[in-house]
């Protein structure tokens, strides 16, 4: 059984497709990196799955009910473009509602257990207007935890998280998915952060799934490249350019060239027209470079 | 691996319980409905002080010269509605049309507030998602409503009651007992039920736009406002009383139906 299974979906607003005929499955236990350009559907799909908006056409099965099930809705855990908190009210007072909102028997220790989780409990008694911007995203994080959700939904959960909020999220999204049976799916432009979680990802491009594959696939289709250094970088990317069919110099100033050749070749070529190479590496594209190639066409 | 997770229907009963524990708890944190209550209780304090004060004046329109004689009330329950046999006779009869039926307006004030702040606060979002129910949310936000405008009301009648005693009116009923009084606050508290359900079904329409949800809710209570003081006189009675019931449980199903269908056709966030 998978977590989410959506074939055919859309969503119209008024001549606009949102979304056209997408199909995206999330298997259960899967960390799904939902990825896609700004107004490429992500929002609107996230939506969709939680019920937010009606749909156009197509079907959402969740743990393979519909997705308009009271019972399977009332285990999912959302974050969508900003936490649902009432500003005038405490913390602990908007995490106390949802607990209510949830039935959660003892509500009191739970809220305290996904604070801490957050490592928001400090704050618990803070007005949710006065938190900062990372503070509110944890709490907003922290709601989404509450009654131990088997999906969650997760818009832009990164955004306004400094470098220690990075990697708690990524503590709980592992502990989340950790018995195999609770899914999440997160959508992020920050890729590189996605990368070192996702289990699952999923392009979108208007409104349309382009490409999902696990992170192996994505590891397999992720190009290797020799990046360099030399004495005269204009004259060897100029020579490398001639040879091989890309070639590219990279924020840090290095040469990359992406044809399957060894850091040999490249050395003994250069070398035969009198440069030398002071750095030489291999490595391989992340799912930034891979995404941005895909979405240029090329892959 | 298969069928593994397992789910847990909950009872309506329950459902509604909850979230009418966090509307209720909602609305005793909120400052508004503290602001709307004080209202409800001083308003009628000051109106008939200063009515009683300014009796027997006469303001002389300067276009027309017609002078128009401002007549104080000259029983405390004037507030509440008009007596048998005390019907204005020519006069400005200021406590005929700002009395305790007020309220039926005002409370639209608390409803439209108190919706259009779900959506603002992105509260719907996550509210709905774990709750596909809509008609737990309108149920709710009723019933809540009616607490507000069964309480403004209750608050009116004690300001009413000590305002009179503070300008030292009349207490005396004449024709009228304590129990038509009971019947005739009865029944408007079972009206509110009408209004609430129009504030809210206008409310759950406009969403985040509480101006548009005031002023429909203005507009659309107007409609029927006049029709309070008819439905529910000084000298109501037990049908009177159950005449509201009938009428406030019919709107409060009806239009809770309609608001129920908006909001499952009609976008979240």
């Amino acid at each position: 059984m998978n977590a989410v299974e959506i074939k055919n979906l859309s969503k119209n607003f008024g001549s606009k497709q949102a979304v056209c005929g997408l199909d995206m499955t999330v298997p259960m236990g899967a960390i799904y990196g939902f990825i896609g350009e700004n107004g490429s559907g992500k929002s609107t799909t996230e939506k969709m799955i939680c019920g937010l908006i009606p749909t156009s056409g197509g079907s959402i099965k969740l743990y393979g009910k519909d997705y308009t099930d009271e019972a399977v809705r009332s285990k999912i855990g959302v974050l969508i473009e900003s936490p649902g908190c009432f500003p005038g009210l405490t913390v602990w007072d908007n995490m106390m509602i949802q607990a209510a909102n949830l039935n959660i028997p003892d509500a009191e220790r739970e809220v305290v257990k996904v604070l801490k989780t957050v490592r928001m409990e400090g704050a618990a008694g803070n007005k949710f207007k006065n938190c900062s911007l990372g503070m509110k995203q944890r709490v907003g994080i922290a709601m989404a935890l509450l009654g131990n959700p088997t999906l969650l939904v997760l818009d832009e959960p990164l955004n306004g998280l400094d470098a220690d909020g990075m990697r708690i999220m990524r503590e709980v999204f592992l502990d989340v998915v950790s018995d195999g049976k609770r899914s999440i799916i997160v959508s992020s432009h920050l890729l590189g952060e996605l990368q070192k979680v996702a289990t699952h990802y999923g392009i979108i491009r208007h409104g349309k799934m382009i490409c999902e594959m696990t992170a192996d696939e994505l590891d397999a289709s992720c190009r290797t490249y020799v990046a360099l250094k030399t004495g005269e970088m204009n004259r060897s990317k100029m020579l490398l350019g001639c040879k091989y069919s890309r070639v590219e110099e990279d924020e840090a100033g290095y040469i990359r060239v992406y044809d399957l050749i060894t850091p040999e070749e490249i050395v003994s070529y250069l070398y035969e027209n009198g440069i030398c190479v002071t750095e030489i590496m291999t490595d391989k594209i992340g799912l930034e470079e891979y995404y941005i190639d895909l979405m240029k066409g090329g892959k | 691996m298969e069928n593994a997770v397992k789910f847990e229907k909950v009872s309506f009963a329950v459902r509604v319980k909850s979230m009418l524990k966090v509307d209720l708890k909602r609305m005793f944190k909120s400052k508004f409905f503290y602001i709307l209550i004080a209202c409800a209780l001083v308003v009628p304090i000051l109106m008939t002080v200063m009515m009683t004060m300014m009796d027997g004046s006469v303001s002389v329109d300067p276009q027309t010269g017609v002078e128009t004689v401002i007549e104080g009330p000259e029983n405390a329950w004037q507030s509440i509605g008009t007596l048998p046999g005390a019907e204005n006779a020519g006069g400005m009869d200021v406590m005929s049309m700002c009395n305790i039926n007020m309220m039926f307006m005002a409370v639209a004030v608390f409803i439209c507030l108190f919706i259009s702040e779900d959506f603002r606060s992105g509260y719907a979002k996550t509210l709905f998602t774990v709750r596909s129910k809509k008609g737990d949310y309108v149920v709710s936000k009723t019933l809540v409503g009616f607490f507000c405008g069964a309480l403004m009301l209750i608050a009116y009648f004690i300001g009413a009651m000590l305002g009179g005693a503070i300008s030292g009116l009349s207490f005396d009923l004449g024709t009228l007992t304590a129990g038509n009084i009971v019947m005739c606050m009865l029944a408007k508290i079972f009206l509110m039920f009408v209004f609430v359900s129009i504030f809210v079904l206008i409310s759950v329409a406009a969403k985040q736009k509480a101006w548009l949800a005031l002023c429909g809710s203005l507009g659309g209570g107007m409609l029927l406002f006049m029709m309070v003081s008819m439905i529910t006189p000084l000298g109501s009675t037990i049908i009177n009383v159950v005449l509201c019931l009938i009428g406030g449980a019919l709107f409060a199903i009806g239009l809770g139906a309609i608001s129920n269908t908006v909001l499952k056709k009609t976008s979240l966030v």
